[in-house]
């Protein structure tokens, strides 16, 4: 496994969890798969998605610029890792 | 300003007991502090509490008519008063008071429902005609002044200005209406004629109520909005004159009149309008924010700086909004998903530590004129389909309060806002209120839940739209359903008459003159909103009348803090207790396993959205709410002051007037 793929694991798995802490309370029972569609399923609203763009500047140091501000990124909790993973790679 | 309430049976045979009305006269004190008067017909009591503004010596209530005894107990102003009392006196009508009460009860002796047409004025009343044994109840055109009754099964009915004067009379429980507190959570509150309390109505605005020995014979709307009507004087030149006008009849008073200042458009040209005709003597009243994001009072200093008013101001902290709030909740009664009727309550606890008991605002405009945003989501959409980049553009500019700029809000903000509601759905405009205040539904237990519905909650607005409706342009939809699910069932009543009269403070509302609302409906689209500007023929007057920078201001719309106030360092205790797993386990309302979670990310400070602070607000005001109603004890002090009028016909049937 490379070092990136390491890293995109964990990248999953905390947002998975600060997802799941912060918009998931609501079902508790709920698993959240790393392909749902965040804004789709309603899991969460577009303050939601800027709370998710925050933490993910917060957490993984990368600055996001506005135009980046999109589902292709932040759509999902795959989309996240890769878009991290990408902004560690400088691209 | 007044209180009124009372029990009318159908079986006249049937005494209602003085210590009832009592009761009564106390729990709406707060109305009326001036004093009280009761009248006792044979199976008949009403009551009144009077805040004396129109001829202070006399004007007392319950009031007798010349007609067979008829008598009215009545809470509110009728303006034009004076113009209908000489109407009156020249057709052989004497009068024995200046009272705007004997005015409106000769009125409606003389010329019955049909004279409710020559009234400007905000006001509920009952009349009560012992012969007919008839009562009728009667609200104004917006629904001002509130009026809650309730219809008893053996045929008797007993009514208040509020539902507390109903639960003190002994003959009403109160219980929980779960459609109408639904309602709450998709339109912020419940719609008239339902309550969020099990079989307490409230009158409709503009409604009236005929109910005759047992029975309800008529019950209609003698007034409602309604879409533009070609008015003799279009367009601005119509306006001007008649808002002036309005401005002048509700500074009529024999008291002071003040005015709110909320440093916007809307009060800051209603006070110029105010102090133009005071000959500069206005006092101005408004509220500050510690925080920043809902502070206007360097736009509110401005103003009364260059007016030249005695302006007063009161600070609205954390602490005193939490404070406050149970107190709010107990007046409004009802379940809130917002704060800001807090910092009002306490902006009329300033105006009566100042002694005044009348002031006049700018509520209405945004209702009338198009200033909310709602509208100009209902243009931006419109405009998405011919010029989506400039609609794009226009979006990203809407919310600023919201903190992130449109851009940062990501794809999911367009799309919520573009996307809501189906085209031809006539709610669609109010679709992404809706939508966002329904999401505080998901922390119902699934019991409650099983019951309700969003749809549900919706249906009597759907079945009440007016003929035609789908066919009105969109914005004068949007601008109807504003009027008609928020503006008196939110706006007018927990941020309007309850929270003033909390105080005995009376507002009084120059844009809801039913001649200015004519002029509005007559104005053309671009008179009101363009792609950069709303509100567009007030702010033309305003050029006349304010700095440049106020007339040409953005709207900001009034906001109090919502998770803050709870959740700060200090916070009230009882905030945690009414919130904890076994009390809401007792209301029965709302699922605690969801709700530990948005207790969760408010102490963490991580509840910074929308929809999580009218959750919170939902949420906490529902546990207050019960607490203050539903599960209080039943026991009601009654009035022990001696009141200023006793009228007692149950003995011989004739007037005796005891004091």
């Amino acid at each position: 496994m490379s070092a990136a793929a390491d890293g995109g694991d964990d990248v999953r798995s905390e947002m998975r969890a600060f997802i799941e802490d912060n918009f998931l309370y609501l079902d508790p029972d709920a698993e959240l798969a790393d392909d749902q569609e965040l804004l789709a399923a309603g899991i969460v609203d577009s303050l939601g998605f800027v709370e998710i763009v925050e933490e993910v500047e917060a957490r993984y140091a990368v600055g996001v610029k506005d135009v980046e501000i999109t589902e292709e990124n932040f759509g999902s909790v795959d989309a996240i890792a890769r878009y991290v993973e990408r902004k560690r790679a400088g691209s | 300003m007044c209180g009124i309430a009372g029990i009318v049976r159908a079986d006249p045979g049937e005494a209602v007991g003085e210590a009832a009305l009592l009761r009564m006269a106390r729990s709406i004190r707060h109305r009326g502090p001036d004093g009280f008067g009761l009248l006792l017909d044979p199976g008949a009591g009403l009551v009144s509490t009077r805040l004396s503004i129109v001829d202070l010596e006399h004007g007392w209530q319950p009031l007798i008519g010349d007609e067979a005894g008829s008598v009215l107990v009545y809470n509110g102003e009728v303006y034009n008063h004076p113009e209908l009392r000489e109407r009156l006196r020249a057709q052989g009508v004497r009068f024995r008071t200046r009272s705007d009460t004997e005015v409106v009860h000769a009125l409606l002796e003389r010329e019955g429902l049909s004279g409710l047409d020559r009234l400007n004025g905000q006001f509920a009343l009952a009349w009560w005609q012992p012969r007919r044994r008839r009562l009728t109840l009667i609200r104004d055109r917006f629904g001002v002044r509130p009026l809650s009754y309730s219809h008893r099964d053996d045929g008797g009915i007993v009514f208040g200005s509020e539902a507390k004067a109903l639960f003190a009379s002994g003959e009403v429980r109160a219980a929980v209406d779960l459609a109408g507190l639904d309602q709450v959570f998709a339109l912020w509150a419940p719609q008239a004629p339902r309550t969020a309390f099990a079989g307490v109505s409230q009158l409709e605005p503009g409604g009236l109520l005929v109910w005759e020995r047992g029975e309800i014979v008529e019950r209609r709307r003698w007034w409602r909005a309604g879409p533009g009507q070609p008015a003799a004087e279009p367009g601005f030149e119509g306006l001007e004159p008649v808002l002036r006008d309005s401005v002048s009849l509700r500074l009529r008073a024999d008291v002071p009149v003040g005015a709110y200042l909320s440093g916007g458009l809307d009060s800051s040209l209603i006070s110029a309008l105010a102090q133009v005709e005071k000959e500069g003597e206005l006092r101005t009243f408004s509220v500050a924010f510690d925080d920043p994001a809902y502070d206007e009072r360097a736009e509110q200093e401005l103003v009364a700086g260059a007016l030249g008013t005695r302006h007063h101001v009161v600070e609205a902290g954390a602490a005193e909004i939490a404070a406050a709030f149970p107190d709010v909740i107990r007046h409004a009664e009802t379940p809130l998903v917002r704060t800001a009727p807090v910092p009002l309550y306490l902006l009329a606890r300033e105006v009566h530590a100042h002694d005044l008991k009348v002031v006049v605002t700018g509520e209405g405009a945004d209702e009338l004129f198009w200033g909310y945003d709602l509208f100009k989501e209902v243009a931006i959409r419109d405009r998405h389909r011919g010029d989506p980049e400039r609609a794009m553009e226009l979006l990203a500019e809407l919310y600023p309060h919201l903190g992130p700029s449109g851009a940062r809000r990501g794809p999911g903000w367009a799309r919520f806002l573009l996307e809501a509601g189906a085209g031809d759905d006539p709610l669609a405009s109010h679709r992404t209120r809706i939508d966002s205040t329904a999401w505080v539904r998901s922390f119902y237990r699934d019991d409650v839940a099983a019951g309700l519905s969003v749809e549900g909650a919706l249906a009597p607005l759907r079945d009440e739209l007016p003929d035609g409706f789908a066919g009105w342009e969109p914005l004068e939809r949007a601008a109807w359903l504003e009027v008609t699910t928020l503006l008196e069932p939110y706006l007018l009543a927990a941020q309007g008459d309850r929270v003033a009269m909390a105080h005995a403070v009376e507002g009084r509302y120059p844009f809801l003159d039913h001649r200015v609302y004519g002029r509005s409906v007559a104005l053309s689209e671009e008179e009101k909103l363009t792609a950069t500007s709303d509100k567009v023929a007030l702010r033309r007057l305003a050029e006349e009348l304010l700095p440049a920078s106020i007339s040409a201001r953005r709207k900001q719309p009034y906001r109090a803090p919502e998770v803050v106030p709870f959740f700060t360092p200090g916070a009230p205790g009882w905030v945690e207790e009414a919130l904890a797993p076994a009390a809401l386990e007792a209301v029965g309302i709302w699922e605690p396993r969801r709700v530990e979670g948005l207790l969760r990310r408010c102490r963490s400070g991580r509840a910074t959205g929308v929809r999580e602070g009218m959750a919170l607000v939902g949420i906490l005001s529902t546990q207050l709410w019960h607490e203050a109603f539903v599960a209080a004890s039943g026991d009601h002090p009654a009035e022990t002051a001696a009141p200023a009028v006793r009228i007692d016909r149950t003995v011989d049937q004739s007037m005796s007037e005891v004091s």
